[in-house]
C-alpha cells in the first residue's frame, strides 16, 4: 500500500472541508526524509526472521564445571584481600559481575544467553535467605554458583545460562 | 496488507511485571515481622507466586526468579547483575521492599524464546 493509495482510501472515508484540509496538510508533511524514516522504524520492529538450521543442540555445549571453576578463582581472586567496605563493596561488585560475565563469554558455548547476578552481604550476625526459581528448559539450559567467605563478609556468585536459537 | 500494524507483545513490559512482583511480596510476607522459622517459606512462596503470575501472561517467554530476604540488623548488602542477551526482546526488572523488621529484593529476568 503506497501513501497516496492510504490517503485515497480514507479520503473516501472522511467527510466535510475540514477533513480535506487536514488531508493535506498531512500529505505535505509525509516528505522524503520521512518516508525513510518511517520505513526504518518499521523494520526494527518487525521480528528478524533466521533461515532453518535444522540444528537443535548447541554445538559446544555448557559445561557447568568450567563455568564453576572460573566464578570460583575470579570471587577469591578479587575478594581475599577485600574487607567490607559500603562504599567500595558497590562498584567491587559490580565489577565482579562483569568480570564472570566476559570470563563465561570467553568460553565461548554457542547459542546461550546468560544472566550473572552477584550478592556481597556484610556479616552482622543477621540470617539471610536466597531463593531462586526458573520457567525454561530443563534439558538445555542450566546454573551454577560460587561462594566465597570471608571474615566480614559473604560473596555470593550466580551463573544462569539459557539456551536460545 | 496493513503497513502500520502493531505484532503481538514479545518484549518484556517491566510495569506489568513489577506489579505482578509487588502484588506476590504483599501478599507473602504482607504485614509479618521476621521469623527465622518462616523465612524458607516465604521465600519459596514468594517466588512460586511471582513465577506463576509470569507464566499466566502467557508470553513466549523463560523467567528466572530471584528472591533475597534478610533480617534488619544495619548490616550492608549489595547486588549486582549482568547480563549477556538480546536487548530489544529480554528484560529484567528488581523489586526492594522493606517493613520494620526486613528487606526483601525480588529480581525477575525475562527471556525471549
Amino acid at each position: 500500500f503506497s501513501l497516496t493509495e492510504v490517503l485515497a482510501v480514507v479520503r473516501k472515508w472522511s467527510k466535510g472541508l475540514e477533513s480535506q484540509q487536514n488531508l493535506n496538510v498531512v500529505k505535505e508533511c509525509f516528505s522524503d526524509s520521512m518516508k525513510t524514516k518511517l520505513l526504518s522504524f518499521k523494520a526494527n520492529r518487525v521480528k528478524i526472521r533466521y533461515a532453518n538450521t535444522y540444528r537443535l543442540e548447541p554445538h559446544n555445549k555448557f559445561r557447568d564445571y568450567l563455568v564453576r571453576d572460573k566464578a570460583q578463582a575470579i570471587l577469591t581472586n578479587k575478594l581475599q584481600q577485600a574487607k567490607y567496605d559500603g562504599v567500595s563493596s558497590r562498584s567491587l561488585c559490580a565489577s565482579i559481575s562483569e568480570e564472570i560475565l566476559k570470563a563465561v563469554k570467553e568460553l565461548d558455548f554457542d547459542r546461550y544467553k546468560y544472566v550473572v547476578s552477584v550478592l556481597i552481604v556484610e556479616k552482622a550476625g543477621q540470617a539471610i535467605n536466597v531463593a531462586s526459581r526458573w520457567v525454561w528448559d530443563a534439558q538445555r539450559d542450566t546454573w551454577v554458583s560460587a561462594k566465597c567467605e570471608t571474615e566480614t563478609f559473604i560473596a555470593l556468585a550466580l551463573v544462569m545460562a539459557c539456551y536460545y536459537e | 496488507m496493513d503497513d502500520f500494524q502493531s505484532g503481538d507483545e514479545t518484549s518484556f513490559v517491566v510495569d506489568e511485571v513489577s506489579s505482578i512482583i509487588k502484588e506476590a511480596i504483599e501478599s507473602a510476607i504482607g504485614g509479618n515481622a521476621y521469623q527465622h522459622s518462616k523465612v524458607n517459606q516465604w521465600t519459596t512462596s514468594v517466588v512460586e507466586q511471582t513465577l506463576s503470575q509470569l507464566t499466566k501472561l502467557g508470553k513466549p517467554f523463560k523467567y528466572i526468579v530471584t528472591c533475597v530476604i534478610m533480617q534488619k540488623n544495619g548490616a550492608g548488602l549489595h547486588t549486582a547483575s549482568s547480563c549477556f542477551w538480546d536487548n530489544s526482546s529480554d528484560g529484567t526488572c528488581t523489586v526492594r521492599w522493606e517493613n520494620k523488621t526486613m528487606y526483601c529484593i525480588v529480581s525477575a529476568f525475562g527471556l525471549a524464546i
